[in-house]
C-alpha cells in the first residue's frame, strides 16, 4: 500500500499542485475524479472511497483532497489552509510533499522535524543551511540537542472542552469531556520531566484516599512519553519537545451538568413573524465567570427586520448564517440571563424545507476544570541542574455544545 | 497547451536565466526558476539552463530545479543524461542533505536506460554513513526495479536490503521492507522468517506510527511455530492495541485476530481492548476518519454485537455530519438496540425522521421498521404518528416499512391495518406497497374497496407498469375475500386491461386471472393466495453472530469502507467479463462438469436484497431427505464443493430452511433448501431446492443442482 500521487485541488476541481510519486497512474485520472465527486454529491452519498477504473481515489475532503497528515502539516505551516496560501507557498508545499513521502511511502511526518529539513522562508537565504538536521541521527527524534534558553520555563495549559447534546425536550442525550494538556517548553538541554496528576488509578495504586481524583479514559500521549512507565506505575515521564506541543489528551465519560443551560421558546407565526425567547443559566460556581459567551440561535432563512432585547450583552443578526448571535462578555455563575428577539416573515412562504439546526453555545471559563483534574507537581531535572519554573493554567471551554430546538 | 504568446514568455524566461546579472543575484535567480515551474507552459526547451541552475549551494533552489528535471526528463532523455553527470557528482558531496537529494531525484527520472547510471550511486548510498542518504538509497532500489520491471531480480541488492533490516535508523528498516516488497512482488513479497519477525517486533517501539502499522501488516505473513512463541509475540504487541494512533491500534487488532485464530478468548480480549480506540475514531474530528471508524465498528459488531451496546449514545448523529456518516450511525444504532436503550434510541431515530434530507428521513424510518421486528408496539406508535405529518416522502417510506413489517412479523398485522385505513391517498412511490397490503389483508381494512375504487378509476392515467400489475393481483385477492363489494370493480378492471391496455405483460396477466376465475373461485384461491408472511425469513434478517474469521481478513483494509457495494460490484463485473468466454465454448460440451467457486463472501444484507429482487428460475425436488447427520457436517460438505451456507434453521424445525450461495463461470447462484413445506404436501420426505441466479445461465443451474444432489446422496448413504 503506497500512494501513487497526491493532488491538491481547488474548489472547482482544478489541480493546484500535484506530485507524482510512482509514475504508475495516468495523471489525467484526476480529471474524472471531480465529475465523479459532483455526481455523488448530487446523490447525497459522498463516500470517502471512490473507484474509477483501476485507480482508487481515496478522497479526503477538507474542501479539497489531500491526505490527512498533509493537511495537518500544511495548517501548521501556514496557520490557515487557503487556496491562496497554497499558491503563494507552492515552493514550500513541494518541498513538504517531497520530504513527507518518497515513492509513495510516508517518511517524516512530524511537523517539528520537518521544520528542520525545510528552509521555511525563501528569503532566509543568507544562512543557507548546509548541515544536515541533527534530528536525523538523534536518539530522541522529537528534540534537537543544544537548545539554550536564558530563562528556563514550562507553561502547562490544562484545557477541557465539553461536548453536550441536549434533546428538544430538555434531556441530556450525551455529554463528555475531552481534555488536553498542552506544553510550551522553554528549557535548555535535554531535560527529564515528570508530571503528577490527581489520576484516580494512580491514587488507587498508591493507596491514597480517593477524595479528589479523576478517572480518565482514552488517554493518549505524545510520542515522547514513556508508555511503559505509565502502564506500570502511572508516572508520566518524558523528554519534552521544544516549543509548543500537546502532551496528552484524555476523555472523561461522566455525566456532566451542562455548564450553561439554555431554555428557548421559538414561536413561528407563518406569514407574519418569529418570536424567540432564550433564557441562559450559568450552572457553575458563583466565583467563576464564563468569558466570551456566544449563543447562536438559528432563525428561518427568510426572516427580516430583526429586533432584540437583552438583559446583558448584545445580540446581532448574522443573515448569511441564518443565526442570531447573542454575545456576553462575562457571565458569572448562578446568574440567569434573558434575550428576546423578534423577526418579520414575508407573506409569501418559502417552499424549500429547512432543517432545524440546534442552538450552539461557545464559552470559556478560566481557572476551572469541570472534571476537577489538577496538576499536582511538575518535576524538571536536567544534567546542568538549573532551576526551572512550571506555570499552570486551567481553562474549561465549550466543545461540540448543541441544544436541539423544537420548532 | 500552448497558447498565443507562450513562446514569447518561454524565450523571455530563457533570456533571464542565462543573464549573468540574474545569475549573480540569488534571489532573482530563484524567482525566475519558480516562474518557470509555475508558468503552466511547456518549458522543456529550458532544460539546459535549468541544469546549470542546479549548481548552487542553495538547497531550495536545488529542489526546485530537481522538480523541474524530474518532470521533463522523460521528454528530453538526451539532455537528462547530461544532467545525470552533474547529479552523480553531487552524490559524492560532503553534505548528506545534498547527497540524499541528488540521489533521490536521480532515481525519480523515469526514462529508459537509467539503471546503468543509477545503480552504482545507489549501492554506494546503501553504505552511506548518513541515515538520510540510506533511506533514499533503499527506496532507490525499488524505484530502479520499477523502471525495468521485467528484468531479473538483482540478488546482491536483495541480500543487501535484507541485511539493512538491522539498520539502526528505524525509517531505513521500514523502507527496506517496502523496497523488498516492491522488488519481490512477483515472488510473493518480502519473506518474514523467524529472526526477521522477532527483530521487527523488538524494533516496533522506535518506529513512527506509519511504519508501525505497515510493519504490523507485514507481520501477518509470519506464523509462530508454537503456542509459547505465539503468546510471546502477542504480549510484545499488547501495548499497541491501545496505541494513540487508531490505525496502529486497528492494525494490531488485525494481527491479533489473525495470529490468535485458534484462541477465541484471546481474540475477544483484543477486541475489548481496541473498542476504546475504535470508539474514539468514531468521534474523531476528521469526517473521513470517523467514517473509517464506523465501518470498522460495524465489522466488529458482526461477531460481537454486545461490545458497543453501552456506548450507543456515541452513535447519535450530530447536526452537521455528512449523510454518509449518519447512514452508518443509524445502521449501528439499529444493531445496538436492547431492552434498556430502546426508548432513547427510538426517540433519537424519530427525530431524524423529519430531517430535511428525504434520503435520511427514509433511512431513519426504515431503521425504525427494523427495530419494530422486535419492539413492534413502540415503533408502530412512532410510525403512525409520522403519517399525521402528511409529508409525501415520509408517508411513502412508512407504508413501505409497514409492508416489510407485516411480512416479517405477522403479529403486527392488526395494528398496521388499522393505521393504513387512514392513509388512503398514498404518494407515488408507495402505491405498490399499499396495494400489496390491501390485497393481503383486505378483509381487515374496512375502507379497502374504496381505495381500490380510486385506483381503478384512475387506471387510464396510471403510467407505472408495476402498479398496474399489482393492482390486478390486489383486485383478484380482494374479490376472493370481499366479493360483494369488489365484483363490479374487478370486472371493469379486467375489461379495461384486456381490451384497452397496450402493454402485453399487463394484458397477459389480466387474461390469466380472467381464465383462472373461469375455472371457479376455489381454484383461483388455491393459485392466488400464498402465505401472508414468512417468519422463517427471519433466519436471514436475524443476525447470528458471525465467526471472526469471516471478516478478519479484510479488517483494516479498504474493504470495510467500500462495504457491501464492493461485493455487488464484483459480482456484476465478473458477470460482465464472462459472456465472451461462454460464446467461445462449444455448445456440445454442456455435459461437462461446471466448476463452482466461492468468490468474495456475500453479506447477509446483499443476499437478502438480491433474494427479494430476483425471480425463482428453477425449482426441483432433490429426491433425498435432509441427511440425519449434524448440520455442520452438511455445511462442511457443501463448503467442500464450494457452496457457501449463509444461514439455516435449527435441525429439528419444520419446515426446515437453509440459504446457500455459490458462483460459477460468471454467475452468482442463490438457492433455498426447504424440507416439509406445508404448501406442498408430500415433500416431507425430500428436500426442495429453489434457485435464483444473476445473470441467468441455465447450464450452471443444472450443474449446481446435480452437484447438490450428489452431495446429499453421499451424506445420506454415509449416515444410513
Amino acid at each position: 500500500m503506497s500512494a501513487s500521487a497526491v493532488f491538491v485541488l481547488d474548489l472547482k476541481g482544478k489541480v493546484l499542485i500535484c506530485r507524482n510519486y510512482k509514475g504508475d497512474v495516468d495523471m489525467s485520472e484526476i480529471d474524472h475524479f471531480f465529475s465523479l465527486l459532483m455526481l455523488q454529491e448530487e446523490e447525497g452519498l459522498v463516500c470517502p472511497v471512490m473507484s474509477h477504473g483501476n485507480a482508487l481515489n481515496v478522497t479526503l475532503r477538507n474542501e479539497r483532497a489531500s491526505p490527512v497528515p498533509c493537511v495537518q502539516v500544511f495548517t501548521e505551516y501556514f496557520k490557515e489552509l487557503e487556496e491562496e496560501s497554497i499558491q503563494d507557498n507552492f515552493v514550500v508545499v513541494y518541498e513538504l510533499l517531497d520530504e513527507l513521502m518518497d515513492f509513495g511511502f510516508p517518511q517524516t511526518t512530524d511537523s517539528k522535524i520537518l521544520q528542520e529539513y525545510i528552509t521555511q522562508k525563501g528569503n532566509k537565504l543568507e544562512v543557507a543551511k548546509t548541515k544536515v538536521p541533527t534530528t536525523v541521527t538523534n536518539a530522541v527524534s522529537w528534540r534537537s540537542e543544544g537548545i539554550k534558553y536564558k530563562k528556563n520555563e514550562v507553561f502547562i495549559d490544562v484545557i477541557e472542552s465539553i461536548n453536550v447534546l441536549v434533546n428538544a425536550n430538555g434531556s441530556v442525550m450525551s455529554s463528555d469531556i475531552v481534555g488536553s494538556i498542552k506544553l510550551k517548553t522553554m528549557l535548555s538541554g535535554m531535560p527529564e520531566l515528570r508530571l503528577g496528576l490527581n489520576d484516580r488509578m494512580l491514587f488507587a495504586l498508591t493507596g491514597r484516599d480517593k477524595g479528589k481524583s479523576v478517572a480518565m479514559e482514552d488517554v493518549k500521549f505524545h510520542q515522547c512519553v514513556r508508555l511503559s512507565r505509565f502502564e506500570s506505575d502511572r508516572t508520566i515521564s518524558f523528554i519534552p519537545p521544544d516549543g509548543e506541543s500537546e502532551l496528552m489528551s484524555y476523555r472523561i465519560n461522566t455525566h456532566v451538568k451542562p455548564l450553561i443551560w439554555i431554555e428557548s421558546v421559538i414561536e413561528k407565526f407563518s406569514h407574519s413573524r418569529v418570536e424567540i425567547m432564550v433564557k441562559a443559566k450559568g450552572q457553575f460556581k458563583k466565583q467563576s465567570v464564563a468569558n466570551n459567551v456566544e449563543i447562536h440561535v438559528p432563525v428561518p432563512s427568510d426572516a427580516d427586520s430583526p429586533k432584540f432585547k437583552t438583559s446583558t450583552g448584545h445580540a446581532k443578526y448574522v443573515p448569511e448564517k441564518n443565526l442570531v448571535v447573542w454575545s456576553i462578555k462575562s457571565f458569572p455563575g448562578g446568574k440567569e440571563l434573558l434575550m428576546r428577539a423578534h423577526f418579520g416573515l414575508p407573506s409569501v412562504e418559502n417552499h424549500e424545507l429547512e432543517g432545524r439546526p440546534p442552538i450552539t453555545v461557545r464559552f470559556e471559563i478560566p481557572y476551572f476544570t469541570v472534571s476537577g483534574i489538577q496538576v499536582r507537581y511538575m518535576k524538571i531535572i536536567e544534567k546542568s541542574g538549573y532551576q526551572a519554573l512550571p506555570w499552570v493554567r486551567y481553562i474549561t471551554q465549550s466543545g461540540d455544545y448543541q441544544l436541539r430546538t423544537n420548532s | 497547451m500552448p497558447y498565443f504568446g507562450s513562446e514569447e514568455t518561454v524565450k523571455e524566461l530563457k533570456r533571464a536565466l542565462s543573464n549573468p546579472n540574474v545569475q549573480a543575484d540569488r534571489l532573482r535567480y530563484k524567482n525566475y526558476i519558480s516562474k518557470v515551474i509555475r508558468s503552466g507552459l511547456d518549458v522543456s526547451t529550458l532544460f539546459m539552463d535549468m541544469v546549470k541552475a542546479s549548481a548552487t549551494v542553495d538547497i531550495v533552489q536545488k529542489k526546485l530545479v530537481y522538480l523541474y528535471m524530474c518532470t521533463y526528463a522523460s521528454d528530453k532523455p538526451d539532455l537528462a543524461l547530461l544532467a545525470i553527470n552533474t547529479l552523480r557528482k553531487y552524490c559524492a558531496d560532503p553534505n548528506p542533505m545534498v547527497r540524499g537529494l541528488a540521489l533521490s531525484n536521480m532515481c525519480n527520472f523515469r526514462m529508459p536506460g537509467m539503471t546503468e547510471y543509477i545503480e552504482q550511486p545507489i549501492v554506494a548510498g546503501l553504505r552511506d554513513k548518513a541515515s538520510y542518504v540510506r533511506r533514499v538509497a533503499v527506496l532507490g532500489c525499488a524505484k530502479m526495479h520499477s523502471l525495468q520491471p521485467n528484468t531479473e531480480i538483482d540478488g546482491i541488492i536483495v541480500n543487501e536490503l535484507y541485511a539493512l533490516l538491522r539498520d539502526p535508523d528505524p525509517v531505513v528498516v521500514v523502507n527496506c521492507l517496502r523496497a523488498l516488497e516492491e522488488i519481490l512482488k512477483d515472488e510473493g513479497g518480502v519473506v518474514i522468517n523467524k529472526p526477521i519477525a522477532h527483530h521487527l517486533l523488538n524494533r516496533m517501539k522506535d518506529l513512527d506510527s506509519w511504519a508501525q502499522s505497515e510493519v504490523l501488516t507485514f507481520l501477518l505473513r509470519y506464523r509462530p511455530r508454537s503456542d509459547d512463541e505465539l503468546f510471546d509475540v502477542l504480549s510484545l504487541l499488547d501495548s499497541f492495541l491501545q496505541s494513540t494512533h487508531a490505525h496502529v491500534a486497528v492494525a494490531t487488532l488485525r494481527l491479533f485476530l489473525h495470529l490468535a485464530s485458534a484462541h477465541p478468548a484471546v481474540q475477544a480480549d483484543a477486541l475489548l481492548c481496541t473498542s476504546a480506540p475504535l470508539l474514539a475514531t468514531c468521534g474523531a474530528a476528521s469526517r473521513e476518519l470517523r467514517f473509517a471508524g464506523l465501518c470498522h465498528v460495524q465489522k466488529v459488531m458482526r461477531s460481537q454485537p454486545g461490545l458497543f451496546s453501552t456506548h450507543y449514545k456515541r452513535f447519535f448523529c450530530g447536526y452537521s455530519e455528512p449523510t454518509y456518516i449518519k447512514f452508518h450511525k443509524m445502521e449501528i444504532l439499529v444493531e445496538l438496540v436492547n431492552d434498556e436503550n430502546v426508548a432513547l434510541v427510538l426517540e433519537e431515530l424519530s427525530s431524524y425522521c423529519t430531517d430535511v434530507s428525504p434520503e435520511l428521513a427514509q433511512a431513519a424510518i426504515a431503521a425504525i421498521g427494523r427495530i419494530a421486528r422486535t419492539y413492534s408496539e413502540k415503533c408502530l406508535d412512532i410510525l403512525t404518528g409520522l403519517l399525521a405529518l402528511k409529508q409525501d416522502h415520509i408517508t411513502s417510506a412508512v407504508i413501505q416499512t409497514f409492508r416489510d413489517l407485516v411480512w416479517f412479523c405477522p403479529q403486527s398485522t392488526a395494528a398496521v391495518c388499522q393505521t393504513v385505513e387512514v392513509c388512503v391517498d398514498s404518494p407515488q412511490d408507495s402505491e405498490q406497497a399499499l396495494l400489496w397490503l390491501l390485497g393481503e389483508h383486505g378483509e381487515k381494512i374496512s375502507s379497502a374497496p374504496y381505495v381500490m375504487e380510486g385506483y381503478v378509476d384512475g387506471l387510464k392515467t396510471e403510467l407505472s407498469l408495476a402498479v398496474k400489475m399489482e393492482l390486478l393481483t390486489t383486485a383478484v385477492k380482494m374479490f376472493l375475500c370481499r366479493p360483494a363489494e369488489t365484483q363490479d370493480m374487478l370486472g371493469r378492471l379486467l375489461h379495461y386491461c384486456i381490451e384497452e391496455e397496450s402493454d402485453v405483460c399487463v394484458r397477459d396477466r389480466a387474461l390469466l386471472y380472467y381464465r383462472l376465475l373461469q375455472r371457479g373461485v376455489e381454484e383461483t384461491r388455491k393459485v392466488v393466495t400464498g402465505p401472508k408472511s414468512d417468519p422463517s425469513m427471519s433466519v436471514l434478517t436475524e443476525r447470528q453472530e458471525e465467526p471472526i474469521s469471516q471478516w478478519a481478513s479484510t479488517f483494516n483494509t479498504l474493504g470495510p469502507l467500500s462495504g457491501h457495494d464492493l461485493c455487488l460490484q464484483t459480482a456484476v463485473i465478473s458477470a460482465a467479463d464472462q459472456p465472451s468466454n461462454s460464446t467461445e465454448k462449444d455448445p456440445n460440451d454442456t455435459e461437462e462438469e461446471i466448476s463452482l467457486s466461492l468468490g468474495p463472501p456475500l453479506s447477509h444484507e446483499t443476499f437478502e436484497k438480491m433474494w427479494l429482487d430476483l425471480e425463482i428460475l428453477h425449482r426441483q425436488t432433490l429426491g433425498s431427505p435432509l441427511p440425519r447427520t449434524a448440520l455442520d457436517m452438511l455445511q462442511a460438505a457443501l463448503q467442500l464443493v464450494k457452496i457457501q451456507t449463509l444461514a439455516f434453521t435449527p435441525g429439528d424445525t419444520v419446515p426446515w430452511k437453509a440459504y446457500i450461495y455459490t458462483r460459477s463461470t460468471g454467475t452468482l447462484i442463490l438457492a433455498e433448501l426447504l424440507q416439509g413445506d406445508p404448501q406442498a404436501p408430500g415433500s416431507d420426505e425430500s428436500l426442495v431446492v429453489s434457485v435464483k441466479q444473476q445473470p441467468v445461465n441455465q447450464h450452471a443451474i443444472r450443474g449446481f443442482a446435480s452437484i447438490l444432489k450428489s452431495v446429499l446422496q453421499t451424506l445420506n448413504d454415509d449416515s444410513s
